[in-house]
């Protein structure tokens, strides 16, 4: 097999292209210049100059795809990387298997799985399809002792413009590896309670994290500490849920955890389905005396 | 004035879907078919620019026999309009995008919204589907949306940076779950709605399907489910718990 993959974003590249180049060739190609991921075993790296919007990117790999004999490209998931994924498949006549959490390929078909039902089911499939969108996270990046050749490529117009931009605050902590996480739902009610849930992550040495709404509606929590389905999925040993009612998309970025402990007001709040400790009360009441037992 | 093209998915009740004990698989039967989440959202940004700008709003489902309801509730919502295009079989992006491109070219529009990702598939296929097929740019991730003469303009999101960007219409432009919160009509409109015909067709495009499903099943929890309803208890319990784990 001989793979191109995209993304935006390097780090995620990365990642791919340690995931492709043990089931056979990879090209990579970024519209980013930071941090080239060009250490990681990928023959060439292409970086895409000018206006990169999903239209101008996905012509290029189309013409990199037809030029090269490509049997595969592969696109990590992203706002952008699905908008190019679907717009390129088209261009190539082929089907998309999207949101792929496994890729492997046999007698030229691939196999792969992804979440069914918003995050209820695993849905195992095989797939005639040219082209992939891959979750963050496939794999862990590990750089190879390689170097890959770079070239340049200039995109052609989009018919995106953009007229400004505005950086985010994010974070910038580190979900995916930290082994305690304290994450808040709507039940805190107001910005402030960050505190208590602060106070309790520093207790044991934990992150803090939220659900959607928290992140992303009400910006109590920086975008990036969002876990969930359309989140980071995290895998620490324990997971404590402060007032998340435990909807599926919640879940299914938190499933991964050793040890759920949930803190509803709810006894019938589905969260409590999904953890091994549960207790059945006002957040602003048990919050602070956990953390007080555990400072001590 | 712009006149509208709002895309609507159905989908399962997504917190109606129990897995069958025995094979684990969902029970579907048991789960009624509902607008989809971020459709939802859509509607309401398209009756909401109408409200604004004036124009027209034209809803287009591919659904099935349960999908007037769904389209009942656009109406009250104050879609103007709407088509059912019949026999949806599943998710299926390949074979949505030509049925939903085959019927969008034979409706005058200056835009067409969507969800970004719907609930139930979440695979964000559409717009870069679309946007191919019909030869129209999209906007993506949307959270704000303007109309200034010939232009659409947005905010759109990305994982890192956040952007405001333009383009001529008509266009293509896709949701967030986040760019409002849909309204839940007045009892007269849902009454109204009740009575406006759905307008049903069949399409013409031969299904094609690329992929075949070898298992679907809910994974195995196999959680402890302590449940403390007596606070100290639970404190007690969990602190142990913690500390064990913080060694
Ligand atoms: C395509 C798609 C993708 C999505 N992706 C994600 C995702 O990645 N991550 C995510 O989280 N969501 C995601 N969602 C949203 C998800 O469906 C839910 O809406 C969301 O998870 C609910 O967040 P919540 O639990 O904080 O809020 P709610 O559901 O409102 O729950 C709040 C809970 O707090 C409890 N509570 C209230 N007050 C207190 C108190 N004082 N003490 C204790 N408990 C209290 C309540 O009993 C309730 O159970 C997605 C949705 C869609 C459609």
């Amino acid at each position: 097999m001989k793979f191109l993959t995209f993304s935006e974003d390097n780090q995620l590249l990365a990642q791919m292209i340690t995931f492709l180049r043990s089931r056979g060739e990879v090209d990579a190609a970024t519209s980013s210049d930071r941090d080239m991921p060009i250490e990681y075993g990928a023959g060439v790296v292409y970086a895409l100059r000018g206006n990169a919007q999903y239209d101008s990117i996905s012509a290029a790999l189309k013409n990199l795809f037809e030029s090269s004999g490509y049997d595969a490209v592969v696109i990590a998931s992203t706002v952008l990387g699905r908008e190019v994924a679907g717009h390129l498949s088209v261009g190539i006549g082929s089907d998309v298997a999207p949101e792929l959490s496994s890729l492997e390929f046999k007698d030229g078909k691939a196999i792969t799985k992804r979440w069914g039902y918003g995050g209820k089911t695993v849905i195992e499939e095989t797939w005639n399809a040219r082209v992939f969108t891959l979750l963050p996270g496939i794999t862990d990046a590990e750089k190879n002792g390689s170097e890959s050749t770079l070239k340049d490529i200039q995109l052609g117009d989009s018919r995106v413009e953009i007229i400004s931009e505005e950086p985010k605050n994010l974070g910038g902590g580190n979900l995916e590896s930290a082994k305690i996480i304290v994450s808040v739902g709507r039940g805190l009610g107001k910005k402030e309670g960050i505190e208590v849930a602060q106070k309790l992550a520093d207790a044991v040495g934990g992150e803090i994290a939220g659900s959607r709404p928290v992140c992303l509606d009400y910006q109590w929590l920086s975008e990036d500490r969002q876990v969930g389905l359309s989140g980071k999925k995290v895998k620490p040993k324990v997971y404590i849920a402060l007032g998340i009612s435990g909807q599926i998309q919640h879940i299914a970025g938190m499933r991964g955890s050793k040890i759920v402990i949930a803190i509803n007001k709810d006894k019938s709040a589905p969260i409590f389905e999904e953890s091994d400790y549960g207790i059945v009360g006002d957040l602003y009441q048990v919050a602070p005396k956990l953390t007080e037992k555990l400072a001590a | 004035m712009v006149d509208i093209i709002v895309l609507v998915k159905q989908m399962h009740d997504l917190e109606q879907i129990k897995p069958d004990p025995s094979t684990g698989e969902p029970m579907l039967e048991k789960s009624p078919f509902k607008m989809e989440t971020i459709s939802e959202n859509a509607v309401e940004a398209a009756v909401q620019l109408k409200e604004k700008y004036g124009g027209k709003v034209t809803a287009l489902l591919f659904g099935n026999s349960d999908a007037g309801q769904i389209m009942k509730k656009a109406y009250a919502m104050g879609c103007d309009d709407g088509y059912v295009i019949t026999e949806y079989t599943g998710n299926n992006h390949f074979y949505t995008s030509q049925v939903l491109a085959e019927k969008i070219k034979t409706i005058k529009h200056d835009l067409i919204l969507l969800g970004n990702q719907s609930a139930d598939s979440v695979t964000g296929m559409l717009a870069g589907r679309l946007s191919a097929i019909l030869g129209e740019p999209v906007l993506g991730n949307a959270v704000s949306i303007e109309i200034e003469g010939e232009d659409a303009k947005i905010k759109r999101v990305l994982e890192k940076n956040n952007y405001y960007v333009k383009t001529h219409l008509p266009a293509i432009i896709s949701v967030t779950q986040e760019i409002n919160e849909p309204r839940l009509p007045p009892v007269m409109r849902i009454m109204q709605a009740g009575r406006k015909p759905i307008n049903s067709e069949k399409t013409t495009v031969q299904e094609i399907k690329n992929f075949t499903v070898v298992s679907n099943k809910a994974p195995i929890s196999e959680r402890k489910k302590l449940i403390f309803e007596d606070v100290d208890k639970g404190i007690e319990e969990v602190v142990k718990v913690i500390k064990e784990e913080m060694r």
